[in-house]
C-alpha cells in the first residue's frame, strides 16, 4: 500500500480491482465511506462478482476472471485518446510509458468488450469518471493477484496510476488491500523462498551482510547448507513445496540439492486454504515428519492419512506473546500481550528456541539481539550484556539491520509509544498532535532514522523526505537503451538539494552526488553503500542534504528482465474462451520455478476445457472469518453465522442442473478431483460461475474427516475445501496459484 | 455443525420455553428461602461501577486483518473477561467487525490445542514438551546429516509478530535451507 486507508478519504476517485473490502476489510471500508460522503468520491468497481462493495459503487464492471490487463489497456486507450494522460508527470518520471502507448492502442473498447465481458458503454463511462476526478486511487487485493498473470496484473495498475499522474500523490496511489494481519510485516521479515529478511535477496553479497550483522561468520552459515550455491538459489514456496516431497507421483522435475522432501514444519498457517488439496494430501502422507505448531489444529492434521510421526503443537495465540505488527499501509503497532499463555501453548519464538537449543544452534541464531551498531561503523557485543529480552531485542536487531525500507527508526520504544497514544494522531492524514508532533502514526516506512516521522505517502515529491517524501528508487541503473532512468530535472523532493534525478547513494559517489566532503574518520566508517552502512553515516548526510539515500529515478513501464517486458494478456491456464487461447498464449512451461518444473502452455493446450467445464469458478473471503477459516470455525458465535460450507449459483444456472435452493451440488474439477457443497442461490455472480469461500475444511471429496481431530478440538463448523477442486496454475514469478480464474463442472448430488 | 450444537447456539427463545424458564425459576425461588436472608451481599461501592474489580485495560491490536484496528482487552486476575472496542484509534476509529468483536472467543475457544500430542499407529498421544521437542529435533539432526537440511520444509505465517517471523526466516537459514515460505506471495 503506498498510502493509507484515511488518505482514501482524500481521494476524489477509488477505483477497485479484485478486492472487495466491505467484507474482507469492513472497518477499513468506513474510510471509502467517508470519502463518499465527505468527499464527494466516486467509488468504481470492477469484479466478476457483484460483491458487498460493489452495491456501494457509482459504477460497477462485471469482468470475466483473468481479464484485468486488457480491462485497464482500454481504459488507457481511452485516456492516451482523449490527452487525459498527465503528460508532465510521465515525462518528468516514467520510463517507457511509449511502449506502453502502442499496446493500449490495440485494445479499443470494442477489443476489450470482447475479451473482458465489459460493454463498450461502461468502460468509457468508467475511464471518463476516473480520469476527471482526481487524485484517484487504485485498489487491489488478491482478486488481482492470484493468476498466472498476477504479476503483470499487479504492474499494470501502476501503471495506469502513472498515467494520470497519481503515484506519490495524496488521495492516489496503488493500495493493496492485505490479507492477514502481518502479511506485510511477515513479509518484509523475509518468511520467504526467494529473500533473506528485508528484501535483501539470497546472493553471496546479502549473506554476508546478513552473517556480520548476526555476530557469525559468512564461512559458518555456508558449512549448515549442502553448499554455498545452494544458499543462493530459491527455495520451495508454499504454493509447490509438495511436489517435492519423496514418492509423491509427477512428471514435474525437482531440483532441490539431490533430495526430496522429507518433514514438514508449520508454524500458524492454514495450508488447507492453498490449491490443489488432493495433492497436497498426497504429499503430507508421503512425509517422514509432520510437525504442526498451531492454538488450534492445523487442519492438515485431518486431511492427511500418514499415521506416524505427526506432532501437534499447541502454539500460543497472538494475544499471549507481544510484538510489532505492521498494518496494511506499512505502520507499525505494538501488539501487548493480554494474557498468559493458556494450557500448555507456548509463543512460536519459544518453540524455535528449544528446536535451536537441541539442533546446537541457539547461541549464534540469537547473539544478534546482544549486538549494537557502533559509532565508528562497527558491530560490538553491548557490554555486559548476556542476556536477551524478547521481544524487544529482536525488534531492535530488526531495526539495526533492515535498512532497504527504512527500518532503523522502528526501535520498540518508539513504537510502543505510538500505540500507547493512539489518541493522538489525525484519522486523515495519520500526522500527530501535541507530544507527536511530527511523526506519523505508526511510523510508516521507510522511517530512515532514529528521529525520522516516517513516510505516510510512498513516492510524494511534494514534501521533503525528512518528512516523509521521496521520489522513485533508483533500483537498475542509470539508463536503459541510452535512455536516463533518473528523473528528470526539476522533479525532486521538497526542499532537496539536488535538484534533478540521483542515483541512490554509495560511499564512492555521496561526495560527487551530494557536493559534500566527508572527513578521514567518515570515510573509515562508512559502509559500501546506504543498504549495509551499519555507521549510518551515509543516511544522515542524504537527510541533511533532503535527499532520498535510494535516488531519484524513474518509475519503469518496462520490465526487461521479466517474460514480458511490458504486461500482457494471457488468458488463464483454464479458460472458457478457448477462441482467445490462440491468440493470448500462456507462458512457456518453466524449468526450476522455485526448484520445481511449473506448467504453463502444455497444461493451457493439453485440451479443450471449456467444453467438459463451462463454468468459471471464483473463490474468495467471507465477512465471518480469514484465511484457512480455523480460528474462526473454532468460535460458537461466528460458526453459528456461517455453519456450513455454500457455493452461490445464479438460479438460472442451478435450475439447468436441477439443483434446488439450498441442496446438495457436485462441483468437479479439470483435476479430477470434486467437492460436494450446499447450493445457495445468488445473483451475485453470472449464471456461467459459481463462487464459493476458501474458509472451510475437514471434509474431502464428499468425505468427513472430522473424526480424524483429537478429542475435544474440533471445531463447530467443518466444511469442504474449494482448494480442492481450484485450477492447477501458478504465477510466473511469485508462483502464487491462479486460484481467481479457473473452470469447474456442477452437477446435482 | 450437528443439531446438538446447532440448539446449544440457539439464541431464540420461543413463549413456550421462556415460559417453563419463569416456572423453573419461580420454584429456585421459593424452594431457596431455607438458605437464609443474606445469600446476597451487598456489592460494593467499586463492584457496583465495575463488574471485574482490580481489573486493568491493556490497549492492542486486532489479530484478524491487515486493517490494524485497536482493541481494548480487560484482564482480571490473568483471566480476559471483557473486549471493548478502541472508540480514539486512529483507523478504526472505534469499529469492530465480528471477527474482530471475537477476538476475546478465539483465546478463549474450548476446542483450542491444550498440550503436544504425537499420531502414533494412527492414535493421538498426549506427550510432554519436553518429548515432543526432543523427537522432533532428532528427526531433524538425522534428516540434515544424512539427506541435507534441503530434506525439511518450513513454512511460517502471516500471523506471525515481525520479530518472530523474523526468527523464522532466520531459523531455516541456521539450519541451513532457504526452504521456508509463509503465505503472502506476491
Amino acid at each position: 500500500m503506498t498510502n493509507s486507508l484515511g488518505d482514501i478519504q482524500k481521494s476524489k476517485a477509488i477505483i477497485i480491482f479484485g478486492a472487495n473490502p466491505a467484507v474482507n476489510h469492513p472497518v477499513g471500508f468506513q474510510h471509502f465511506l467517508k470519502a463518499q460522503e465527505l468527499n464527494n468520491s466516486k467509488l468504481i468497481v470492477i469484479d466478476p462478482r457483484f460483491t458487498k462493495t460493489a452495491a456501494k459503487a457509482d459504477l460497477y464492471a462485471q469482468i470475466r476472471p483473468g481479464t484485468d490487463i486488457p480491462f485497464m489497456y482500454g481504459m488507457l486507450n481511452i485516456i492516451f485518446k482523449n490527452g487525459w494522460e498527465d503528460k508532465e508527470y510521465v515525462d518528468a518520471r516514467v520510463f517507457g510509458m511509449d511502449k506502453i502507448r502502442e499496446e493500449a492502442a490495440k485494445w479499443t473498447p470494442e477489443v476489450v468488450a470482447d475479451v473482458t465481458g465489459v460493454p463498450a458503454d461502461t468502460l468509457i463511462q468508467i475511464t471518463t469518471l476516473y480520469a476527471k476526478n482526481r487524485p484517484g486511487t487504485l485498489i487491489w487485493a488478491m482478486g488481482l493477484t492470484q493468476h498466472t498473470i498476477g504479476t503483470s496484473n499487479t504492474r499494470m495498475a501502476p501503471i495506469l496510476q502513472l498515467a494520470l499522474g497519481n503515484m506519490g500523490r495524496a488521495g492516489g496511489g496503488t493500495n493493496i488491500l492485505r490479507g492477514h494481519d502481518n502479511v506485510q510485516g511477515a513479509t518484509d521479515m523475509g518468511c520467504l523462498a526467494d529473500s533473506l529478511p528485508g528484501y535483501y535477496g539470497l546472493a553471496a553479497g546479502s549473506w554476508k551482510y546478513f552473517a556480520k550483522s548476526w555476530g557469525v561468520d559468512y564461512d559458518y552459515l555456508v558449512k549448515q547448507f549442502k553448499d554455498a550455491s545452494w544458499m543462493e538459489k530459491n527455495g520451495f514456496s508454499l504454493a509447490r513445496w509438495w511436489a517435492g516431497v519423496q514418492n509423491v507421483k509427477s512428471d514435474e522435475k525437482i531440483e532441490n540439492a539431490g533430495t526430496p522432501l522429507k518433514a514438514l514444519l508449520v508454524f500458524g498457517n492454514g495450508i488447507t486454504s492453498v490449491a490443489q488439496q488432493a495433492k497436497i494430501k498426497e504429499g503430507l502422507d508421503n512425509l517422514d515428519m509432520l510437525v504442526l505448531a498451531d492454538p488450534f489444529v492445523n487442519e492438515a492434521a485431518i486431511l492427511t492419512d500418514k499415521k506416524d510421526n505427526v506432532f501437534i503443537l499447541p502454539a500460543a495465540t497472538q494475544f499471549e506473546t507481544s510484538g510489532l505488527v505492521v498494518a496494511t499501509n506499512r505502520s507499525a503497532q505494538w501488539r501487548y500481550k493480554v494474557v498468559e499463555p493458556m494450557y500448555e501453548s507456548k509463543p512460536d519464538q519459544e518453540i524455535m528456541f528449544e528446536l535451536a537449543k537441541r539442533l546446537g544452534f541457539y547461541d549464534q541464531y540469537t547473539k544478534g539481539m546482544l549486538m549494537q551498531e557502533t559509532k565508528d561503523g562497527k558491530l560490538e557485543t553491548i557490554p555486559g550484556k548476556t542476556n536477551f529480552t524478547w521481544p524487544e531485542d529482536a525488534t531492535n536487531e530488526i531495526a539495526r539491520i533492515i535498512k532497504t525500507i527504512g527500518l532503523t527508526g522502528w526501535t520498540a520504544e518508539r513504537v510502543k509509544k505510538h500505540t500507547d497514544n493512539w489518541h493522538m494522531f489525525d484519522e486523515v492524514s495519520g500526522a500527530g498532535m501535541g507530544p507527536m508532533k511530527g511523526e506519523f502514526y505508526g511510523l510508516p516506512w521507510p522511517c530512515w532514522t532514529k528521529t525520522h516521522g516516517g513516510s505516510p505517502n510512498l513516492y510524494d515529491t511534494s514534501i521533503p523526505v525528512s518528512e516523509g517524501g521521496m521520489g522513485f528508487r533508483n533500483n537498475f541503473g542509470l539508463e536503459k537503451d541510452g535512455v536516463n532512468l533518473l528523473a528528470e530535472k526539476g522533479s525532486f523532493p521538497k526542499g532537496s538539494k539536488i535538484e534533478t534525478g540521483y542515483p541512490e547513494i554509495t560511499k564512492e559517489n555521496i561526495e560527487k552526488v551530494l557536493g559534500i566532503t566527508l572527513s578521514e574518520e567518515e570515510k573509515a566508517a562508512c559502509g559500501a553503500n546506504w543498504k549495509v552502512d551499519n555507521s549510518g553515516i551515509l543516511v544522515q548526510k542524504c537527510m541533511e542534504a533532503g535527499v532520498c539515500p535510494y535516488g531519484n529515478a524513474k518509475a519503469r513501464a518496462i520490465v526487461w528482465n521479466f517474460p514480458d517486458h511490458i504486461p500482457m494478456h494471457r488468458e488463464p491456464l483454464h479458460s472458457p474462451r478457448t477462441d482467445l487461447v490462440a491468440k493470448y498464449p500462456a507462458y512457456p512451461d518453466k524449468a526450476n520455478h522455485f526448484r520445481v518444473m511449473t506448467k504453463y502452455i502444455s497444461v493451457q493446450s493439453a485440451q479443450d476445457y471449456a467444453k467438459e467445464f463451462p463454468i468459471n469458478m471464483v473463490t474468495g473471503r467471507l465477512v465471518t472469518m480469514n484465511g484457512a477459516g480455523i480460528e474462526n470455525r473454532a468460535s460458537k458465535y461466528i460458526a453459528a453465522l456461517t455453519p456450513e460450507m455454500f457455493c452461490h449459483i445464479h438460479p438460472d444456472l442451478a435450475l439447468k442442473h436441477g439443483i434446488k435452493n439450498g441442496t446438495m451440488m457436485w462441483v468437479h474439477s479439470p483435476e479430477g478431483t470434486k467437492i460436494k457443497v450446499k447450493a445457495k442461490y445468488s445473483y451475485s455472480v453470472l449464471p456461467d460461475m459459481v463462487f464459493m469461500p476458501f474458509h472451510f475444511a475437514g471434509y474431502f471429496q464428499g468425505t468427513d474427516r472430522t473424526g480424524n481431530f483429537p478429542a475435544g478440538t474440533k471445531p463447530y463448523a467443518s466444511g469442504e475445501s474449494v482448494n480442492t477442486v481450484t485450477n492447477y496454475g501458478y504465477d510466473i514469478i511469485t508462483q502464487i496459484p491462479e486460484t481467481k480464474g479457473g473452470l469447474c463442472r456442477i452437477e446435482k448430488a | 455443525m450437528n443439531s446438538e450444537t446447532q440448539r446449544a447456539l440457539s439464541t431464540t427463545v420461543g413463549r413456550r420455553s421462556f415460559l417453563k424458564m419463569a416456572a423453573i425459576a419461580g420454584a429456585f425461588g421459593a424452594t431457596s428461602s431455607f438458605a437464609g436472608e443474606n445469600v446476597t451481599r451487598a456489592a460494593t461501592e467499586e463492584e457496583v461501577k465495575n463488574p471485574f474489580p482490580g481489573s486493568k485495560k491493556v490497549k492492542t491490536i486486532c489479530t484478524s486483518c491487515s486493517v490494524g484496528c485497536g482493541v481494548i482487552a480487560e484482564v482480571q486476575n490473568g483471566v480476559w473477561v471483557r473486549q471493548e472496542v478502541a472508540q480514539d484509534h486512529p483507523i478504526s476509529l472505534g469499529g469492530h467487525c465480528c471477527k474482530g468483536a471475537d477476538m476475546i472467543d478465539m483465546v478463549r475457544s474450548e476446542v483450542r490445542l491444550k498440550y503436544p500430542m504425537v499420531k502414533e499407529n494412527g492414535q493421538w498421544k498426549r506427550l510432554s514438551w519436553d518429548d515432543a521437542l526432543n523427537r522432533i529435533a532428532n528427526k531433524l539432526k538425522e534428516l540434515k546429516s544424512k539427506d541435507g537440511a534441503d530434506a525439511v520444509q518450513f513454512l511460517g505465517s502471516a500471523k506471525m509478530s515481525n520479530e518472530q517471523a523474523y526468527y523464522f526466516r532466520k531459523f531455516a537459514a541456521f539450519f541451513g535451507t532457504n526452504n521456508t515460505d509463509h503465505q503472502a506471495r506476491i
